[in-house]
């Protein structure tokens, strides 16, 4: 295994997150997908740790997974409450901001 | 005290009393302590006058006292402070002397005001005194020109003492508006004559064309306060504020600065021929034309605001003939009866209630005293021989003599003709003749009024024998001889109230009056004036309200109609759809990668 094959898998689970993000409409659904997006991120910082040598990586990724959990925590908090709301969590619901 | 804190006190006393009244309210508001309070500021600028005069006869020397004005850069511009010689002493005698005989006079002729605006007319006397003065001693023209302008604007002010009159508060802006236009040459001659010797003097010594030029701008100034032809056509409006404010301001003092200014730049006028050659003309013509106006006029102020529209005319001329002494003279002689007589017409108007000579007639045995001065005031003005006008007059008219100049001098001539037969017309029609309705009712004065009126009277009988005295002090050739000219003046003035009694004293009219009404009442100067004002001021004006109105504003209108719709078609990005928020979030990394990687 070398850094390009890491890179490439990392690029192309950020792909699968981009995808994700921009044709569900499931809150849920995207929110993975926007897990997806930052996982290949730490991918890559991870890859480059262990390639490149360096401890510091690997640390970024460990504060970045520490972040991750947290956004999460918070985007599930937004979604149960759209459910509430709405009792869908189609995302198309949450337009008030407009107006 | 030395002479130059005696000139200050005088200069400042009267500012002291517009300041107080000014700023103590309750003083202005009840009207008769502002009274007091004007009147304590003249009489301590007409003693320490004296005191100056007193030390003149005593011999006391020339004294310039000046600190600098405007520094920069370590030498001053100018200079601020009082010059006390042969012209400046006799001139403040003479404005102050008048000055508190009007005030005098006003205490009663005013009494009928309410008290704020009786106040407030005191106020305004007060200021006016303090600009006069400041004018009077002022060492530089510079100093003069602030001066200047501050009696213009207490000109304007008490014009439109009866603001709430269209006529009154029309006059006053149509005079504020027409000294401020010819004030414009003042400001231009001093920036010309500083650019050009780096001073405000009128010692100076420009060459020839800047002096010219300096010189031409300031009499644009002169035609402008004195009332010359064609610019004249404010004064007469003036008569519009009360009386004793005319007497001052419009026939005795202000009008008069004009020719103060000229006898004080007099060195500078002697560098310049070409401008004494047009002030010649333009004072003949206003003499003459003034003098004609006159003769038709229905209302007493204004018969007096054309003789002395005439009789400035006059000094203008003599002025131009390079004689100043001889125009000082007559300003100063001028000053004493052309007061009187606003005076006398003021204690007449008092009695009448009405301006209009129709009203008047028959007053002489109502009105002794007012009648003995206004008759003192008209032979006076008329040039009688004895009478103060008549020495005055025939000096300005000896220095025409020769020379050349026999056309101003022979109208001037007929000018005096004309100026007996106005003043023997107003004269009859006033106090003699039959009474009408308003004037059987009149009745003479009290003693406020008809003092001020034989106080005037000494100066307008006798003034006329200080001319040797006044000569030495500005040191100027003074001769009384027996030539031409006061042969054919006194004649002319005899005459002419032979001709008024003979005409007038049957009721009849002046030959030409038609004429003369007519072109009084059609008044081509002033509709010239106002086509002027109509095609050239407001074609300026509706030009700049164009490029106001459609591009300087339309310009910011522009600014902010970009703005609003700018941000109606950026709304539109804004859906609302988190799809739509992600998708840009991408394409804007995307972008900014692709940026990265192309450069």
């Amino acid at each position: 295994m070398t850094l390009t094959s890491c890179l490439i898998l990392a690029g192309a689970v950020m792909a699968i997150g981009i995808y994700g993000l921009v044709t569900r409409k499931q809150a849920v659904a995207m929110l993975l997908s926007v897990e997806l997006m930052a996982n290949a991120a730490n991918m890559v910082f991870a890859a480059y740790g262990h390639f490149r040598g360096g401890p510091s990586a690997q640390v970024f990724v460990l504060f970045a997974l520490a972040i991750t959990v947290a956004e999460v925590a918070v985007g599930l908090a937004l979604v149960m409450l759209l459910y509430r709301r709405h009792g869908d969590t189609t995302v198309d619901l949450a337009s008030e901001a407009r107006q | 005290m030395s002479p130059s804190n005696l000139a200050i006190i005088a200069t400042l006393a009267p500012a002291v009393a517009a300041l107080l009244l000014l700023i103590v309210a309750p003083l202005r508001h009840k009207g008769a302590p502002a009274a007091w309070v004007t009147l304590l500021g003249s009489l301590v600028s007409l003693g320490s006058a004296i005191m100056l005069l007193v030390g003149r006869l005593g011999g006391a020397a020339d004294v310039r006292v000046t600190t600098p004005w405007i520094q920069e850069a370590g030498h001053s511009m100018a200079e601020i402070g009082v010059l006390i010689d042969g012209v400046s002493v006799p001139m403040l005698i003479i404005v102050c002397l008048v000055a508190l005989c009007v005030q005098l006079f006003s205490v009663a002729y005013m009494h009928d005001e309410p008290p704020r605006a009786y106040g407030r007319y005191f106020t305004l006397h007060a200021m006016f005194l303090f600009s006069m003065n400041i004018v009077v001693v002022s060492p530089n023209l510079l100093q003069l020109f602030a001066g200047w302008e501050l009696v213009g604007l207490t000109s304007y002010l008490l014009i439109g003492f009866y603001f709430a009159k269209p006529s009154a508060a029309q006059a006053a802006v149509k005079a504020f508006w027409m000294t401020k236009l010819a004030d414009m040459g003042f400001l231009f001659g001093l920036l010309v004559l500083f650019v050009a010797t780096g001073s405000f003097e009128w010692t100076s010594t420009p060459s020839t064309q800047v002096a010219t030029w300096v010189t031409a701008l300031l009499f644009v100034a002169v035609i402008g306060k004195s009332a010359q032809f064609p610019l004249h056509i404010w004064l007469p409006d003036a008569m519009e504020g009360p009386t004793p404010v005319s007497a001052l301001l419009h026939a005795a003092t202000m009008v008069a600065a004009g020719v103060f200014l000229v006898v004080r730049a007099d060195p500078l006028f002697a560098q310049a021929p070409a401008t004494r050659e047009v002030m010649l003309w333009v004072g003949t013509t206003t003499a003459v034309f003034a003098a004609g106006l006159a003769l038709v006029q229905k209302d007493i102020k204004k018969v007096l605001a054309f003789s002395t529209a005439s009789q400035l005319g006059y000094m203008v001329a003599a002025l131009g003939a390079g004689q100043a002494f001889a125009g000082f003279f007559h300003l100063g002689t001028h000053a004493f009866f052309k007061a009187l007589l606003f005076l006398a017409a003021g204690s007449v108007i008092h009695a009448v209630h009405s301006n209009s000579l129709e009203d008047m007639g028959g007053l002489r045995k109502k009105m002794p005293l007012t009648t003995a001065a206004f008759v003192i005031g008209a032979l006076s003005l008329a040039g009688v021989p004895g009478f103060a006008g008549f020495f005055s007059k025939d000096l300005v008219l000896s220095s025409l003599e020769g020379k050349g100049n026999w056309i101003p001098w022979t109208l001037l001539m007929g000018s005096a003709f004309l100026t007996a037969f106005y003043m023997g017309r107003v004269v009859i029609k006033a106090f003699w003749g039959n009474e009408s309705e308003k004037s059987s009712h009149a009745h003479e004065s009290g003693i406020a009024m008809t003092g001020p009126l034989m106080v005037l009277a000494i100066p307008s009988l006798a003034s006329g024998f200080l001319g040797g005295w006044l000569a030495s002090q500005v040191k100027a050739e003074y001769h009384v001889h027996l030539g031409l000219t006061p042969i054919v003046a006194s004649s002319m003035a005899i005459l002419g109230i032979v001709a008024a009694i003979v005409v007038f004293g049957r009721g009849g009219k002046a030959p030409f009056t038609g004429v003369l009404e007519k072109l009084d009442t059609f008044s081509l100067v002033d509709r010239t004036w106002a086509g002027g004002y109509r095609i050239g001021l407001l074609g300026i004006a509706s030009v700049a309200g164009w490029v106001d109105r459609y591009l300087i504003d339309g310009l910011m209108n522009f600014t902010g109609w970009a703005t609003l719709e700018g941000g109606a078609s950026a709304r539109k990005l804004q859906t609302g759809m988190v799809r739509d928020y992600a998708l840009m979030v991408v394409v804007g990394v995307v972008v900014l990668v692709l940026i990265g990687v192309l450069r």
